[in-house]
């Protein structure tokens, strides 16, 4: 009885909820619920920040709305907007519990997890015993290394390689899922996990924001300038010349199996550029196959200064010697024989002239 | 073997003898390979200057470019190897066969023979050196009088030599490293990388610079010396270099009344366009 008397009451919301959802548009890009693109939408939206610095503001919701955040609300990172219009907000915090629902566990998700490994990692803040290590404050956070990810370089592996979503790779997926959003989702979701979102250099020039400044590298100690000397090697220049296949430092100083953000230091037995670990990650099977532990003594991080690589430096100044010790008088030569076949005829010493 | 004549006249003017067709396509083949070679490898060297890029792109860049070298590089370790034989066949088969047939071998005859090759260093070329700095800082007006091959000739001929030994050694380590590391350790790449580079540098300069001035570049020869092509040389560069060899020649040939004067010479300079006599 009771029952009946609610469901009379509430019969018309449903009908007008059902008919609500209908008109609900399919393909919204994103989960845009606290109407941020009411403002954020328009392309000139900017502001001059306390720094003076230029600030654009404008979210392009057709971008936006391909990547792995489409299905975050702002407000989901954006944590201390409450009110809009909204005052200037604070930094994202990557840590921060408020996304989506993670569907294996269906527990609320976060990259907090991400925190637990860097803790792990040679790039902790903090040493074994947990105390704070010295200069702690160059050691990476998250916006380090991530300020610059590209937002959208999907994998398309159909025939020809292009960028953007590939319409027949989401003909599979709708052979057994049929909701659309659901399908560019997961196809999102699954595809950017195949695949780097940045080529070699831009992995380089990332870790070459500290590893490459003299500053960094005296004050902790580090035995390299690891991406200048990465550059002197055939896989620095090749991933100069934009190769996506050579190897950048992850692949050398991430285990197989392992995160990024679990970096371990040489000094590590478990890292994979430990001494003893090294022969593995060269003979990788997409490196060099067969290649024995020997292969590892190749010194990867020369810089061909006397400090740090005293044998290779001497080695090259051997052949700085033989090409100016060649090439210098030879030159002379040529300078002088230049010279004399404009005055072919003329002689200090003439005595064939006084016979004349 | 092709026969070629010693000298040659063409338009009424001489020519002389200096490499044989099967030479000349050993040494067209080394130079389109090592210019190859060079364009290809040193944009790798130099990764850092503008130009590197578009030069790089040229041959297909990083996906392709490092397959031309690596083809033409194996093209020219080739190419070292049909020489080492085809030298050592000539002079076999030319030179220590009759030499045997008439007085029997030792190992101290034929060390003495492979000395007196045309193309081996000699105390002459050390004279002709000396010989020519005097000319060059105008102590002398006379130029020294090369023989056959001028020390000029046999630095060319010696410094690519020891170059592709380096150059193809380091090479190969570098190209098959997981075969090489098989028996050496994995340091021998560092400084394969180091040897391959940094003396490729060098031979390309020295090619560059001092070769293609002696070939081409100066002078006398402007703007082309074709004697890579033709294999004959002209009289008036024949005077010029190879004095010695050019008197030599001429005499065998009969012609002593032809000979020229040496190159710069006062006394017969009035005559040498020939009106004179």
């Amino acid at each position: 009885m009771v029952l009946k008397t609610i469901f009379k009451l509430y019969f018309p919301f449903c009908i007008l909820s059902l008919i609500l959802i209908f008109f609900i548009p399919i393909n919204s890009y994103t989960a845009d619920v606290g109407n941020c693109l009411l403002c954020h939408k328009y392309p000139g939206l900017t502001r001059i920040d306390e720094k003076g610095n230029l600030r654009l503001l404008y979210v392009n919701e057709e971008i936006f709305g391909k990547t792995v955040h489409a299905k975050v609300k702002c407000e989901g990172c954006h944590t201390d907007i409450k009110n809009i219009p909204h005052d200037p907000v604070q930094k994202v915090d990557c840590l921060a519990e408020c996304h989506i629902v993670e569907p294996s566990s269906e527990q609320k998700f976060s990259h907090k997890d991400v925190e637990t490994f860097l803790t792990e990692s040679v790039h902790s803040k903090f040493d074994k015993n947990g105390n704070v290590k010295k200069y702690s404050e160059d050691l990476p956070t998250c916006k380090n290394c991530h300020e610059d990810n590209p937002l959208y370089r999907p994998l398309a592996f159909f025939k020809k390689v292009r960028p953007g979503i590939s319409e027949a790779a989401l003909g599979r997926c709708r052979v057994c899922h049929k909701k659309e959003d659901f399908i560019y989702r997961f196809y999102n979701h699954i595809t950017t996990r195949l695949h780097r979102s940045r080529i070699p250099i831009s992995i380089a020039e990332m870790c070459s924001k500290c590893h490459d400044n003299p500053e960094i590298v005296a004050k902790h100690n580090l035995s390299t300038k690891a991406v200048f000397s990465y550059g002197e090697t055939f896989h620095g220049k090749a991933a100069r010349y934009l190769s996506e296949s050579i190897p950048d430092c992850l692949d050398c100083h991430v285990g197989q199996g392992e995160s990024a953000h679990n970096m371990l230091s040489n000094e590590d037995p478990r890292a994979p550029i430990h001494k003893n670990n090294r022969g593995k990650i060269c003979s990788q099977i997409d490196c060099h196959p067969g290649a024995s532990p020997r292969f590892a003594k190749y010194n990867i991080h020369a810089e061909f200064n006397l400090e740090q690589s005293p044998a290779e430096y001497y080695f090259t100044i051997f052949f700085i010697f033989l090409t100016g010790g060649t090439l210098l008088p030879l030159m002379g030569i040529i300078f002088l024989d230049s010279f004399r076949k404009l005055f072919p005829h003329i002689t200090i010493i003439s005595k064939k002239r006084k016979g004349m | 073997m092709e026969k070629y004549p010693v000298i040659k006249i063409q338009d009424g003017k001489k020519y002389f003898f200096r490499f044989t067709l099967n030479q000349r396509i050993q040494h067209i083949i080394l130079a389109a390979t090592v210019v190859i070679l060079v364009l290809t490898g040193m944009p790798l060297k130099f990764h850092d200057a503008p130009w590197a890029p578009y030069l790089y792109a040229l041959f297909g860049g990083i996906s392709a470019a490092p397959t031309v070298h690596k083809t033409t590089g194996a093209i020219l370790v080739l190419l070292f190897i049909y020489h080492v034989i085809y030298l050592t066949h000539v002079i076999y088969k030319g030179q220590v066969l009759p030499l045997k047939k008439k007085e029997g071998l030792n190992v101290g005859k034929i060390l003495r023979l492979l000395a007196k090759q045309s193309f081996v260093p000699n105390l002459k070329d050390a004279k002709d050196i000396r010989d020519l700095f005097k000319y060059l800082l105008f102590l002398t007006d006379k130029r020294p009088e090369g023989t056959q091959f001028t020390w000029k000739e046999k630095f060319d001929y010696w410094a690519p030599f020891w170059g592709m030994v380096i150059i193809g050694l380091s090479g190969l380590v570098v190209w098959n490293k997981v075969l090489a590391t098989k028996i050496v350790p994995g340091w021998v790449i560092n400084f394969s990388l180091i040897a391959h580079s940094d003396e490729a540098l060098l031979a390309a300069l020295f090619l560059f610079i001092w070769h293609w001035y002696n070939v081409h570049f100066s002078t006398s020869v402007f703007p082309m010396g074709t004697v890579f092509l033709t294999g004959y040389l002209s009289e008036e560069l024949m005077v010029e270099e190879h004095y010695e060899h050019y008197v030599e020649v001429m005499k065998k040939a009969g012609l002593e009344h032809e000979i020229l004067p040496p190159h710069g010479s006062h006394e017969h300079a009035p005559r040498k366009g020939g009106y004179a006599s």
